[in-house]
């Protein structure tokens, strides 16, 4: 199946865009890697013109407020519905929020709009704290070795394995013991290092509640 | 009352403190720096939605009119919804159990958000109503009522 990979992060094919990293390990173990292209940069109307020469597009993408970055919502704007069968569509979505459950505002948003573009749905894979990826991609060896495991299971049947899609997925909710060390990190301080080094990095610390628009 | 509205459909009979025409303005597409957050608290690194933000967070009331493409909202106004980040902390705080960001300000608008178009199937509107909930209670907006058009009250 002739596949194309697009990457729907604004940030395009850059080494700040987590979807370009997963995208970039997705074709990583396949014999015959598929071709990678940026949503950002490109014309919409003419992007959709040139996916519909393959015969499966699979977008992956970052979850901007529930849902598709506003970019990839301007390119599916312009696909037009296949008018015949033996079309597919897949999305690889990644967020910064931990749990998964964050992510199932879109996910039947995904599957009618398989169904509107006469389009077979092979899923939506998910995944959540990959905001980080990017920053420290040694962190998340084993996260990236699973979405390069995808790819490859993908290659040979052309449809995301079950198996490897469930343990991407977790946690799908956060549990109680998670919640309660969450607790425990926010009481200490811990939660909010990582973003107060850069605050600090920038000069912007003492900035940081600003209201700038009242 | 201060209401304000964003408006991307024909022939709204509208009247607000302040109109964001979508019909007519492209939103700048949010390109994922993070300025808003750690560069520049609460400023996006473009301007051109700054008076919307001022407006949007002293009103009272926000009345958005969507014009729905393939079942969804359109790209412009998603391109609104991700531009609407800077009015938020980048903090993520549990007291829900589950990730919500913490607020900038200590006011949202309600909101009433009115859809012009159809859908093939009900699960198709439930879909979109549901994201448009989401949106709003991730905003931090107290009311929300989602509509479509016809079934606004003028």
């Amino acid at each position: 199946m002739n596949t194309i990979i697009l990457n729907g992060s604004p940030k395009g094919k850059t080494k700040q865009s987590n979807s370009q990293i997963f995208a970039e390990h997705f074709i990583k173990e396949m014999q015959n890697p598929c071709e990678i292209k940026s949503i950002a940069g490109n014309d919409p109307k003419e992007l959709a013109r040139y996916v519909a020469g393959f015969d499966a597009l699979i977008i992956i993408l970052p979850l901007y407020i529930h849902a598709m970055p506003g970019i990839v919502m301007k390119f599916i704007e312009e696909l037009e519905p296949a008018s015949s069968e033996g079309k597919n569509i897949g999305f690889i979505l990644q967020a910064g929020f931990m749990e998964t459950a964050q992510h199932k505002y879109v996910q039947p948003y995904f599957r009618h709009l398989a169904e509107q573009l006469n389009y077979t749905y092979l899923g939506t894979v998910s995944k959540g704290e990959a905001a980080g990826i990017y920053m420290y991609p040694k962190m998340f060896k084993k996260v990236l070795k699973l979405v390069s495991e995808l790819g490859a299971a993908y290659e040979s049947t052309q449809a995301f394995d079950d198996t490897i899609v469930k343990k991407l997925s977790k946690p799908y909710e956060l549990s109680q013991f998670q919640l309660r060390l969450l607790k425990v990190v926010d009481i200490v301080g811990l939660s909010n290092i990582g973003w107060h080094k850069v605050l600090k990095q920038n000069n912007a610390f003492e900035q940081r509640l600003d209201k700038p628009f009242l | 009352m201060k209401t304000v509205i964003i408006n991307e459909c024909e022939k709204i009979p509208t009247s607000g403190e302040y109109i964001l025409d979508l019909a007519k303005a492209d939103v700048k597409s949010c390109i994922g720096c993070w300025s808003c957050w750690w560069k520049t608290p609460g400023r996006c690194t473009y301007q051109d939605l700054d008076q919307f933000y001022h407006h949007y967070i002293t009103a009272d009331r926000a009345l958005f009119f969507s014009k729905i493409t393939k079942e969804f909202v359109s790209g412009n106004l998603k391109t609104l919804f991700d531009r609407m980040i800077p009015l938020y902390l980048p903090y993520t705080e549990y007291s829900t159990r589950e990730s919500m960001h913490v607020p900038r300000y200590e006011h949202y608008p309600d909101i009433e958000f009115y859809y012009q178009g159809s859908f093939e199937t009900p699960a198709g509107r439930k879909t979109f109503i549901d994201y448009i909930n989401r949106v709003f209670y991730q905003f931090h907006s107290k009311n929300i009522v989602v509509k479509p058009i016809g079934e606004r009250i003028i």
